[in-house]
């Protein structure tokens, strides 16, 4: 009696390395036709695979990989040494707060009347005297030319 | 077939995640020694979900760096091959959806260099025939892997050209073993067809 050969489930199971059926896997044993095809296939995929890379591909990779690794690890330690500094200058703030002269309270009503005091002497005290002359006599009057227009 | 969790097997768990921790505090040779661990399984992940003429390269790079910019979210639960190739493949999707790119090789296989790498392979072998058909198997292989659904691209390359195992692939997509194996199912029937249709 001739045993049947593998059903295409089974024969994908084989190829797969997975467990056949007790019947199916005494077959595969046997039947020269069934191995032939599961290994023909399996040989047809390593061709396919193709080589895989060279040392010197695979170095120079990994050295990229590492390189800038590495120079994201460095960037991180100066962030955390960025933060840690304004961590401490944060803290020690309110120190130097502490030490720094209390602010002079301006008393806004003695400073209007001083002002107002000073103009009554004076009213163009207040403004600088180069300004005075460049807007009540203009630089053109005073060299005796006038505009046409 | 290697999975990751044999290759992890080889250094140890426990190994590892102390890597992980000595990377976490800046240790660069530990950092180092998990990359030289991942960095071909990357390698493999990228180069089967990013089409031909992408920059391979510039992708292993940045999932590595992204690796090891966020060692601290990794927890320990799954692999850490698992782990980085979920970086990997977020970044490939993330690159084809920026450029509508469509992954996988094209019909005809080109390799980083414009050459199509079955050229490799001596026409002047005993049975040239033999060659050409596979040739021919190998192109049919990444034309149809190129038209499975995207779920199920990516569950087949992880499993046969990174070498994930069902787990691994699990994490790596964010689902359920189940899920992998009903994609992979569906996917190795589509391709293993096509390549015996492509054969005599």
């Amino acid at each position: 009696m001739s045993i049947p050969h593998l059903k295409d489930d089974e024969l994908n199971l084989a190829v797969l390395g997975e467990d056949l059926p007790p019947e199916a896997a005494e077959h595969l044993a046997g039947c020269l036709v069934c191995v032939r095809r599961r290994d023909a296939f399996l040989a047809i995929v390593e061709m396919a695979r193709g080589a895989d890379p060279d040392e010197a591909t695979r170095a120079r990779v990994r050295e990229r990989a590492l390189a800038a690794w590495g120079a994201t690890n460095s960037r991180h330690w100066v962030r955390w040494l960025a933060a840690a500094a304004a961590v401490i200058v944060l803290s020690l703030l309110p120190l130097l707060r502490g030490r720094a002269p209390a602010p002079q309270i301006i008393n806004a009503d003695a400073v209007m009347v001083e002002v107002d005091q000073m103009l009554d002497r004076d009213p163009l005290s207040a403004v600088a005297a180069e300004e005075i002359v460049d807007t009540v006599v203009p630089v053109s009057y005073e060299s005796g030319e006038r505009s046409v227009s | 077939m290697a999975s990751v969790a044999r290759r992890e097997t080889a250094l140890g768990r426990e190994d590892e995640r102390e890597l992980v921790e000595a990377a976490r505090r800046g240790d660069r040779d530990a950092a180092e020694a998990l990359l030289q661990l991942h960095e071909l399984l990357v390698f493999r992940t990228c180069r089967r979900l990013l089409p031909a003429g992408e920059d391979v390269e510039a992708a292993v790079q940045e999932t590595l760096l992204r690796a090891l910019k966020n060692l601290g979210r990794f927890t320990g639960e799954g692999s850490f091959g698992a782990w980085v190739v979920a970086i990997a493949v977020n970044l490939c999707r993330d690159r084809l959806r920026r450029k509508r790119l469509v992954p996988f090789l094209p019909l005809e296989v080109r390799d980083e260099d414009g050459r199509n790498p079955l050229s490799a392979i001596p026409s002047s072998e005993p049975n040239p025939e033999r060659v050409a058909m596979a040739r021919q198997a190998v192109n049919r292989l990444h034309g149809e892997v190129s038209r499975l659904p995207r779920r199920q691209q990516e569950v087949f390359a992880l499993r046969f050209f990174a070498e994930l195992d069902l787990e691994g692939i699990a994490t790596a997509l964010g689902v359920d073993v189940g899920t992998v194996k009903t994609h992979l199912h569906r996917a190795v029937q589509r391709v293993r067809v096509a390549v015996e249709e492509a054969r005599p």
